[in-house]
């Protein structure tokens, strides 16, 4: 085809809808370099850019820019130092974060730990009260009740099960010193006292103490309490503050 | 093809510049605005073209500035989808980059050259998400860069797009709508035929006579 025959299809080529034949020969035209063809189309390019360039206004987002400079491998120097404010904000925020969940989780421990602790104190207190409670409840536990003649003496009973143990049951106890602490003690006759435990008084002075295993009561005289250094003796060193005497015990 | 060399002096008015001409230029020259442009256009674009080719980014850069928004109005036009047309239009400047050494940069429009590769891309993106025919022998724009050589810079300037939008607007509906789906939608003649139940020769001739009105009422504007 001649550039006469081609002329009515630039515009057509232009919009990129030339059909073939006419597609393939204005593109052989141009392929060497036709000044006809050339000017042709390039008149015909012209208004078709034009109407490319009047399409409504959109605006595209921020990161576009930076997407594009980015894949050249441009970084953008001109607002550089957002990215880097934003990446310490970034960081810092995630210092934050991380402290806070640090210090979170260690409350949490914490509190844990605290519950757990509580549970133990508390499932040891059950174990007690279980033991006191079979003690309380044995058919062959003798009680003895102590300290009734003194002005404002240590009051309170003792608990004798032969199988299950002593338990004592005490009021009006005196704070010991720091260093001090109250030792219970089985009297056993024409023997050694044999040590029963060590506890502390409430801030009310009652405490409660027991000495679980078997009791041999026709060994035992009394059962005795002195206050002792913290770690406890092997032998009373002190005078009791408490002695109950099993002799007048009365069975429950 | 070489790297060109010249105008190294006009660097530092590129396209940058030229915006900062131009807003200034509102307050100060207020009708004169697109003459002012006018004159400006064409050096800077053999500039920033010339630049480009040294790989300057920087140039690249400028070049979104002026450009971007307006590929990616066209891109989104067609494509009709934010990020989809953001990605197009990203894919256009890298084929801008990796090719602008096929352009003379004493002659290159590189304007007119970058829009034609956007709605391309577009358009291809179009028709091959339809699953419609992609043209065997497209127009390459690489190829054909040429073709962009010496052309008139101002075609781009917003005050011609809003003439080239009324005169749009003032075609008969048939004529705007045949213009709308092959450049915005990309339909071939014989598509156009089908979907608006037309012969094929009336759809020629319908984009034939919507593009001389075009032309008629953008050369009645121009001279007015």
């Amino acid at each position: 085809m001649n550039c006469e025959e081609l002329r009515e299809h630039y515009d057509f080529y232009a919009l990129d809808i030339a059909e073939e034949p006419e597609r393939g020969e204005i593109r052989a035209h141009l392929n060497r370099k036709c000044e006809v063809c050339m000017a042709g189309v390039k008149r015909a390019l012209e208004t078709s850019t034009m109407i490319g360039a009047s399409a409504p206004a959109a605006q595209p987002s921020a990161q576009l820019r930076r997407r594009i400079l980015a894949s050249v491998g441009s970084e953008e120097r001109r607002s550089s130092w957002l990215p880097a404010w934003m990446a310490a904000a970034a960081i810092a925020a995630v210092l934050v974060v991380a402290v806070y969940f640090a210090v979170s989780s260690q409350r949490y421990a914490d509190q844990a730990a605290k519950l757990a602790g509580e549970m133990r104190s508390q499932t040891a207190q059950i174990v007690r009260l279980t033991e006191a409670f079979a003690i309380l409840s044995g058919p062959s536990t003798t009680e003895v009740s102590f300290g009734g003649a003194q002005p404002r003496p240590p009051q309170g009973k003792v608990f004798v099960n032969p199988s299950r143990g002593v338990l004592l049951i005490a009021s009006n106890l005196p704070r010991t010193p720091a260093d001090k602490i109250y030792e219970m003690w089985l009297i056993r006759k024409g023997a050694n006292p044999v040590p029963a435990g060590l506890f502390q008084s409430q801030d009310d002075g009652s405490a409660m103490h027991i000495r679980p295993g078997t009791v041999d009561l026709a060994s035992t005289a009394a059962v005795a309490v002195t206050v002792e250094n913290q770690a406890g003796a092997d032998q009373p060193t002190t005078t009791p503050l408490i002695v109950a005497a099993l002799g007048g015990s009365t069975p429950r | 093809m070489g790297v060109c060399t010249c105008l190294p002096s006009r660097d530092r008015e590129g396209v940058g510049s030229r915006n900062a001409g131009k807003s200034t230029s509102v307050v100060r020259a207020g009708m004169m605005l697109p003459l002012i442009l006018a004159v400006y256009a064409g050096p800077q674009d053999r500039a920033l073209i010339a630049r480009l080719q040294r790989r300057d980014p920087q140039a690249l850069a400028e070049l979104y500035d002026f450009y971007g928004k307006m590929a990616y109005s066209l891109v989104l036009r067609v494509v009709r989808d934010k990020a989809i047309a953001e990605d197009l239009v990203q894919e256009t400047f890298l084929r801008v980059w990796n090719r602008v050494h096929s352009m003379d940069c004493e002659k290159g429009s590189i304007g007119p050259w970058l829009l034609a590769i956007a709605r391309n891309r577009a358009i291809d993106y179009l028709r091959s998400s339809a699953g419609r025919e992609r043209n065997a022998v497209e127009l390459d724009e690489a190829d054909h860069a040429p073709l962009y050589h010496r052309m008139e810079a101002e075609i781009l300037l917003s005050d011609q797009a809003r003439r080239v939008k009324a005169a749009m607007d003032k075609l008969a509906p048939n004529y705007r709508t045949v213009m709308e789906l092959a450049y915005f939608e990309g339909l071939s003649q014989s598509e156009m035929a089908a979907k608006m139940g037309q012969p094929l020769g009336t759809i020629k001739t319908w984009v034939r006579t919507a593009l001389q009105s075009l032309r008629d009422e953008l050369g009645v504007a121009v001279s007015s």
